[in-house]
């Protein structure tokens, strides 16, 4: 029997999502590695999508391939800003309503807010073992991720003159650009707030703001630091490979903080709401090689499952040092802002 | 002929584009009637709307004319315009136009408040009355799109699957909608336009974008940024915002040609 007979028939039975923990492991074993989508079940039947905006129209080549290969699944979709989506999600099922299956959220932050929930159903074992372990967690899947980097001139610098803790960036006098109003900031600040404590952080806030200049998005500021208007930035990774890319002579690269909330590794997600085999099966495709792959090659998007190459340009996730914390703790946005604001940085 | 074909074909699909996009259609002057999703029924009225319109407005310049300043109300105007049903049509159907009808009444009560001479103020009326005309054509054409099912019912959230390029689209349109409320006197909500326009919408496609053009998302960044809130805030006229989001729309229009290029080039994801 060829795996993929074997696991649609596990999917028509409807088991796949809730195998005996047993049997589950032992498929866990061996779904370690990539799985191609050639292995997954069909999808048949209704399913309802709630997503979260992300990489421009990135995301719905994904959903259109899904779909197009699958043309019994009855897909509907309902989009929107990650955030409104989640808040949506949690009031929908205090008013007990439950309208989606499945939520893909651009970042974490939003993840948190429904497990803190508690809506998210658990992640099978063999859907948690095909990541890597760092970014394994009960109740959601991350799907790709994306670091904190320092993207640098290098007509003005090089990697040695850059400190490697995020901390010490406030003490040097290095000219800074940052987007204090950007949503991948503001986690990054939350990390840095649940990692270093609010003192530190705000502390670090007001040097940081005295020699930085301030962008609306976080490509403004790679691109201020590609033509010298300051020595570094802060920003996700993605910025930095996505202009040298359109100016292969830019003058940029890229370094990182060691273990500290400057290199943290955040990452958008999908989980599950309901007890509909799709969901899971869905979820299954999204960590499918194929869609690894494909969102690491056209979005520059870090693959979090083990054995998929990574963009072009960056180092090996292994090599780089992300701060251990429960992406999840990132939904706590609150605090944040208002320790932005009292440092006067919003 | 031919140009006056384009001008309805290039009108026809503003048309389209305009209302498939209106994520949120909650104005300044309060929620937009259900009248908007039937034009048809609703023609008359319009049509009465714009009538009205243009013989209070000149029954106010008359008496402007003949009796002086201290003989009009020129807040009136306003009161007006936010009046008829037909003011929501054409917001949500052909946003240049509304934008022009908000341009000129602020131009007649900025001449009024002024004490110009009536001839100027003639000259402002004169264009109202040419863009409400204008306005009542482009809702027509909308009623008979709607009528044949190519307008799509003005929604409270945007649910359809938008690429990169059709993303281009809504952009513009929301830069026509910039300067609408520039014309409006509410440069709060036309700057808010700009910073949300960039980050929930450019933001989102200038990442294809800069592998193709680096030197164009640099130019559109600044022009984000820096070019239209100053614009904005500088308190020039309504044309000087309306030149910086026309040069927009024109380098977007660039940018549109090479997104459709990469997603022709993309391959599927499987």
């Amino acid at each position: 029997m060829k795996r993929r007979t074997f696991i649609q028939g596990l999917a028509a039975f409807g088991v796949v999502g809730a195998m005996p923990l047993p049997l589950s492991r032992a498929f866990a074993a061996s779904a370690a590695s990539p799985v191609s989508v050639k292995d997954l079940p069909a999808l048949e039947g209704d399913l309802t999508l709630y997503l979260g905006r992300g990489e421009g129209g990135l995301y719905e080549n994904v959903l259109q391939s899904i779909e197009k290969n699958n043309p019994k699944l009855n897909l509907s979709i309902r989009r929107g800003p990650t955030a409104a989506l989640g808040n949506m999600i949690v009031a929908e099922a205090k008013a007990g309503v439950k309208r989606a299956d499945l939520f893909w959220a651009v970042d974490s932050g939003a993840i948190g807010l429904i497990t803190d929930a508690g809506l998210a159903k658990p992640l099978p074992s063999d859907l948690a073992a095909q990541l890597q372990p760092q970014f394994r967690y009960p109740g959601w899947a991350p799907v790709t991720g994306r670091i904190r980097t320092l993207p640098y001139n290098t007509k003005r610098l090089s990697k040695d003159d850059i400190p490697d803790s995020i901390m010490a960036i406030a003490d040097s006098d290095l000219s800074i650009g940052w987007a204090p109003a950007y949503a991948s900031f503001q986690s990054f600040v939350t990390a840095m707030r649940i990692l270093e404590g609010e003192d530190k952080t705000a502390k670090w806030l007001k040097k940081v703001q005295k020699r930085s200049k301030t962008y609306a998005g976080e490509l403004g500021v790679v691109m201020a630091v590609e033509r010298g208007e300051v020595d570094i930035g802060f920003a996700n990774h993605y910025y930095t490979l996505r202009l040298k890319s359109g100016k292969p002579d830019a003058n940029l690269d890229l370094a990182f903080t060691n273990q500290d909330a400057g290199c943290l590794v955040n990452a958008s997600g999908v989980l599950s709401l309901t007890d509909n085999p799709n969901a899971m099966n869905f979820m299954r495709y999204l960590l499918s090689s194929e869609v690894q792959s494909y969102l690491a090659r056209e979005a520059y998007e870090i693959p979090l499952i083990q054995g998929i190459e990574q963009p072009a340009g960056l180092p090996a996730l292994t090599d780089v040092s992300p701060p251990k914390i429960d992406l999840t703790q990132l939904a706590d946005l609150r605090p944040t802002l208002d320790l932005m604001r009292s440092s006067g940085v919003l | 002929m031919k140009l006056a074909l384009n001008t309805v074909k290039t009108l026809g699909l503003s048309l389209v584009l305009a209302s498939t996009f209106i994520a949120q259609p909650v104005l300044a002057n309060g929620p937009i009637g259900e009248h908007v999703n039937h034009l048809k029924e609703n023609l008359k009225d319009y049509s009465d709307d714009v009538e009205w319109m243009i013989n209070k407005v000149d029954i106010m310049v008359s008496d402007y004319e003949s009796k002086g300043a201290k003989a009009v109300k020129s807040d009136d105007l306003i009161e007006y315009w936010e009046s008829v049903k037909f003011h929501s049509a054409i917001e949500t159907n052909y946003v240049p136009v509304y934008a022009s009808i908000w341009q000129s009444i602020y131009g007649i009560k900025m001449a009024i408040d002024d004490k110009k001479p009536a001839a100027e103020v003639r000259t402002h009326q004169k264009a109202l009355n040419a863009a409400l005309w204008q306005g009542l054509g482009a809702v027509k054409l909308a009623a008979d799109f709607q009528q044949k099912g190519l307008l799509k019912a003005v929604k409270a959230t945007a649910s359809e699957e938008m690429t990169q390029s059709a993303t281009i689209d809504e952009i513009k349109h929301k830069l026509d909608r910039v300067v609408a409320k520039y014309a409006e006197r509410l440069s709060d909500e036309a700057t808010q336009i700009v910073h949300d326009t960039y980050l929930h919408l450019f933001e989102g496609v200038e990442g294809t974008l800069i592998e193709k053009d680096a030197k164009l998302v640099e130019v559109l960044e600044k022009d984000f940024n820096v070019t239209l809130p100053k614009a904005i805030s500088d308190k020039g006229s309504v044309d000087q915002v309306r030149a910086v989001v026309v040069d927009m729309q024109e380098k977007l229009d660039r940018a549109k040609v090479l997104l459709e290029e990469a997603e022709k080039a993309r391959k599927d994801v499987f």
